[in-house]
């Protein structure tokens, strides 16, 4: 397996390896795999990486590093705004738009010294949990295994998953270090459990979203795909700040007043000890036991004995609310989405149909719709559908008053309090019933193979539910994102069965990303310890 | 400039509405109304543009008459992955209105997203506030300060702050429409009346009010002409003690005259519609200048659905008490006080106090102007002598040349004696041309001084009534208009520099 970040700006930083060598490293990684894979909709130009990494190279030469990340490869899924690459959000709608400004979290991580190595494929505008890429473990796999069998392969092969399936897929193929992705429902968290990586979704607005093209603005975060989880960190450290241009971004007194609240943290990290921890596991009945397989239910078993053998207490806690996340979130989702996506008009950027305008006003931009792929026409259906006068109060008001019970679900099991709720009380309670961190899985099986999410099988068939059966894989990880809390994939084995990754999902409360991280980190051992 | 291939139904409107030939507006007046057995339902939307150097959610300038699309950025154009930022200072000036207006501001309010496709509407949604507006209630009172013949109080519903649109341009190219996106994204408050209006004299005071107000805020221009104020006008007819009409919407009036005159003709359609027994359809019309008519955009069944949405890429806009208080306490004198207070601190009528207030700054000139000198001939100075002069060389208030120094010079010298107020017109269409110095060193340089002079005057009168012996004898025979012949005799000779009370003295001693 290639290496970390860690691993890799230590070896920068004592002259043992250079920064071409890694960019050679994973640009031969990606000539070697990607044909395959499909992790990437454009990698950087030779010339582009060259100057970078000779400019990187005569910093080390003379001892200086801009920051944590100085020549480290990374990718970005291709909603991130870049101005020197592309940013086609996977869609024809957006084929070849070039965004004149960067996203904040790219230039944050430039500031720190990334190297952007390309961008990432994606479901278009972030709406699939399948992908468009494919699984490298099945590419691994038939490498080691299955050389002479094409025909076999390719039947066994599996989805990187979506919607960031591009970004997980390249960390786990080792085409980058690090890639950045949006986690909408489980865009980011999803894919890293099929892939076998770390999926990290910190708290909604803790990460800019400026730069991120906008799938469902509520619930969209920026999510970071790594091999570690010290890598997710060392990501998140640098990409977690207030930026004014996202007038959602988690305000600096916020930030402050969460930052002043106890989390669980032990005084040296660099023990396992988790005494005084409480991990709460919600009750069977309320996450999907009955839609999860086997050798899922298995490791969620295993992750839970590994955290008590180090010292955490178990607490079963429940979450009424839960059972309804699932609807809600695409009510919502899919509501926002058909707003954000009424710019793509063909006007001022973007695709725009050749046809002659349609003679009737009110289907102007008829034939430049057209531009959207399937799965995004029907969402914006749907969406547009619930926000109809009538619909409104039905749907969309409802699903707004089961994201409220969902994130009061959240804040009575926690003993962390909200401190978005703790400015207007003015009190901080500390629940000591409560619980620092959730651990459930990411997904109810491990990666579907290909021939089960062709287009046929999910979409409009004889059978028009269909598509609803493949929503109901984002179950497990929709909770988090509609409470806007911190969620994290651990990479915890492989099923038995069939030998793909599973990974378990943890959770804490709004703004507590450092017991989360400290946590995953203990889990994360846990493992590689089986 | 970016185009899209719209087709140009409403090219017909556009024109009419740049068409200024109003000469056969029919006379019509809804005063008269009460004599018959209708009465008219008016309320008004109004749409002020938000007078911020910067847009309501983007730093780019506003901007009024400059370059297509210069003043754009990508937050106006809606490129992919930008979020709106709110501009503190189009919620100031939109809390000083509504506190203005006795509206209850509101300490939480919020945006919303209201959707339809247009290619002057940049993401397919304007952000306005629909469920929960920055202000509810209040009222503009309309009275005999306003040239009401009685006092009338209109209630307002709501006070919201929305995005404008861009621009499109139709017929600049054939089955084209031109985009031009300078006014995408300004600020505007939207200020819904309750339907309190009984005639098109209220309606338009109304208009008018808000206008003044908005001005001595600061808060919007109010220029209907320029489009920074745009008026839709709810209009329906009933016979009182019966439950209202059916309303239509006027749509795109662009002035006071034209809002009137569309509701009288409106109110005039509709009496006659029900008059012969049909029925008022809910739609929305539009106003012909040139044939002072309203003539029908829409019905109720093509409406669009705007799919409200929270738009949750703004926080709600929480403010504090403390904040309002502050804004409150900052807010200057408001129209009626100030006609209040100029009439009794100036002695001056109500009319002159309206002149004075119609210009921008008109009020601010008129009193450092009127420090230790007649307001009276001050007022008149200004809205007689200088108003005229500027309309004449088509110079507008707030670039008059004239400083108040200047113009109290000529007021001044006059009333000194040392010049007539003749030669003060003439020094003072010399200072709207540019001159730049005070009034005595004019008259001295032109030579324009008064003839103050006794033995001169004396000489001058003698030699006069020496020169005409048979009008003096006719003024002496009683023909007493023969006198003012003289004066002017006597003014001819002097260029009118003649000090007239010294003439008069003198010719009096010299004729009785």
């Amino acid at each position: 397996m290639s290496r970390t970040i860690t691993e890799a700006a230590n070896l920068l930083r004592q002259k043992k390896i250079s920064t071409a060598a890694l960019v050679k490293e994973c640009l031969s990684r990606i000539s070697k795999y990607d044909a395959k894979v499909n992790a990437f909709i454009e990698v950087q130009n030779e010339k582009e990486l060259l100057d970078k990494v000779l400019e990187a190279d005569d910093r080390f030469a003379k001892g200086s590093f801009i920051g944590s990340l100085d020549g480290i490869p990374i990718a970005y899924k291709d909603l991130f705004c870049t101005s020197t690459l592309p940013t086609t959000c996977g869609s024809l709608m957006l084929k070849n738009f070039k965004s004149p400004f960067n996203a904040s979290v790219v230039n944050f991580l430039e500031e720190a010294g990334a190297i952007m190595i390309g961008k990432t494929n994606m479901d278009e505008f972030g709406m699939g949990v399948f992908g468009p890429v494919y699984n490298p473990h099945s590419i691994l796999f038939d490498e080691n295994h299955l050389e002479n069998d094409n025909n076999k392969n390719i039947k066994k092969r599996r989805v990187a998953g979506g919607s960031s399936g591009g970004s997980a897929a390249a960390v786990a193929a080792g085409m980058c270090f690090a890639a950045l992705g949006s986690d909408t429902g489980g865009s980011v968290r999803l894919p890293a459990s099929y892939c076998g990586v770390v999926g990290f979704k910190p708290s909604y607005g803790r990460c800019s979203r400026w730069g991120l093209v906008a799938y469902a603005n509520s619930l969209d975060t920026v999510g970071i795909l790594t091999r570690t989880v010290n890598d997710a960190k060392l990501i998140y450290d640098v990409i977690s700040k207030y930026d004014e241009n996202d007038s959602t971004s988690m305000s600096p007194k916020i930030r402050s007043i969460n930052s002043s609240l106890p989390s669980f943290l032990k005084s040296d990290s660099n023990t396992d000890d988790l005494r005084g921890l409480r991990v709460g596991v919600p009750k069977a009945s309320e996450y999907y036991v009955s839609e999860l397989n086997d050798p899922i239910i298995e490791l969620w078993k295993k992750g839970i004995y590994y955290l008590r053998s180090q010292g955490a207490s178990i607490v079963p806690v429940s979450c009424p609310s839960t059972r309804h996340a699932l609807s809600a979130y695409y009510v919502l989702a899919l509501s926002e989405a058909s707003s954000n996506l009424a710019r793509y008009d063909g006007v001022r950027y973007g695709y725009r149909s050749e046809k002659e305008s349609n003679e009737n006003d009110n289907l102007l931009y008829a034939d430049t719709r057209e531009g959207f792929g399937k799965e995004v026409k029907r969402r914006i259906m749907l969406g547009t559908y619930t926000l109809t006068a009538g619909s409104y109060e039905n749907y969309f008001l409802q699903a707004q008053k089961i994201r409220r019970m969902i994130q009061s679900d959240f804040d009575r099991v926690f003993k962390r309090p909200n401190p978005l709720h703790f400015i207007k009380k003015d009190t901080l309670k500390i629940d000591d019933d409560g619980v620092d961190v959730l651990i459930t899985p990411v997904a109810i099986s491990t990666a579907p193979k290909i021939e089960n999410c062709s287009e046929t099988n999910v979409s409009v068939g004889n059978n028009s539910n269909d598509f609803v059966n493949a929503y109901v894989n984002d179950v497990l990880t929709v909770p988090a994102s509609l409470a806007g809390i911190p969620s994290i994939s651990v990479p915890y084995g492989v099923s038995p069965t069939d030998g793909y990754p599973i990974g378990l999902q943890l959770m804490t409360q709004y703004g507590d990303e450092d017991t989360l991280l400290e946590v995953a980190k203990v889990l994360e051992k846990g493992a590689n310890q089986k | 400039m970016f185009t899209t291939t719209l087709k140009s139904k409403f090219n017909n409107i556009i024109i009419n509405l740049y068409q200024n030939n109003a000469t056969h507006l029919k006379k019509f007046s809804t005063q008269n109304l009460y004599r018959e057995k209708w009465e008219a339902i008016i309320g008004l939307e109004i749409h002020a543009q938000i007078n911020s150097k910067k847009k309501l959610f983007s730093t780019s300038s506003t901007s009024f008459n400059e370059p297509v699309n210069t003043n754009v950025s990508v937050i106006d154009a809606a490129f992919p992955g930008t979020i709106p930022r709110l501009n503190p200072k189009c919620i100031d000036l939109t809390v000083a209105t509504s506190l203005a207006l006795s509206g209850n501001v509101q300490l939480v309010s919020s945006f919303d997203r209201k959707h339809y496709f247009y290619p002057d509407l940049p993401a397919g949604y304007q952000i306005t506030q629909h469920y929960a507006p920055i202000s509810l209630g209040g009222k503009v009172t309309v009275s005999p300060l306003d040239g009401l013949e009685y006092e009338k109080d209109i209630r307002i519903k709501q006070i919201q702050i929305e995005q404008d649109t861009g621009k499109s341009i139709h017929d600049v190219r054939p089955g084209m429409a031109l985009i031009d996106l300078n006014r995408a994204g300004t600020g505007l408050m939207e200020i819904v009346t309750e339907p309190d209006m009984r005639t098109s004299k209220e309606a338009g005071l109304a208009v008018r009010k808000l206008q003044a107000l908005f001005r001595a805020i600061g808060s919007s221009d109010g220029n209907m002409e320029e489009g920074s104020l745009r008026c839709d006008v709810n209009v329906s007819v009933h016979e009182p003690g019966t439950p209202f009409g059916t309303r239509c919407e006027i749509k795109n009036l662009n002035s006071v005259k034209f809002l009137m005159a569309a509701v009288d003709v409106e109110i005039e359609r509709q009496i006659a519609e029900l008059n012969k027994g049909g029925t008022v359809i809910q739609e929305t019309r539009g106003y012909n200048v040139a044939t002072n008519q309203t003539f029908r955009l829409r019905t109720k069944e093509t409406y669009t659905d705007y799919r409200y949405m929270p738009e949750s890429d703004l926080p709600p806009l929480i403010l504090t008490k403390d904040y309002l208080t502050r804004i409150y306490n900052s807010l200057p004198e408001l129209p009626d006080d100030r006609k209040r207070r100029l009439m009794s601190q100036y002695h001056i009528s109500l009319n002159d106090v309206m002149s004075l207030m119609r210009e921008n700054g008109g009020v601010e000139y008129f009193e450092e102007v009127a420090k230790d000198r007649n307001s009276r001939h001050v007022v008149n100075w200004i809205t007689h002598e200088l108003y005229g002069l500027l309309n004449i060389k088509n110079i507008k208030f707030d670039h008059n040349p004239v400083t108040t120094q200047q113009l109290g010079s000529i007021i001044d010298s006059i009333e000194t004696d040392e010049i007539t107020a003749k030669i003060g017109k003439k020094v003072l269409a010399q200072m709207i041309s540019g001159e730049k110095r005070l009034t005595p060193d004019i008259i001295q340089e032109k030579g324009w001084k008064q003839l103050t002079n006794m033995d001169e005057l004396e000489t001058i009168c003698k030699n006069i009534i020496s020169k005409n012996s048979e009008q003096v004898y006719q003024y002496k025979q009683g023909n007493k208009n023969i006198y003012q012949w003289l004066v002017g005799q006597v003014m001819r000779e002097t260029k009118s520099k003649a000090s007239p009370k010294l003439v008069n003295d003198i010719l009096t001693k010299y004729l009785d």
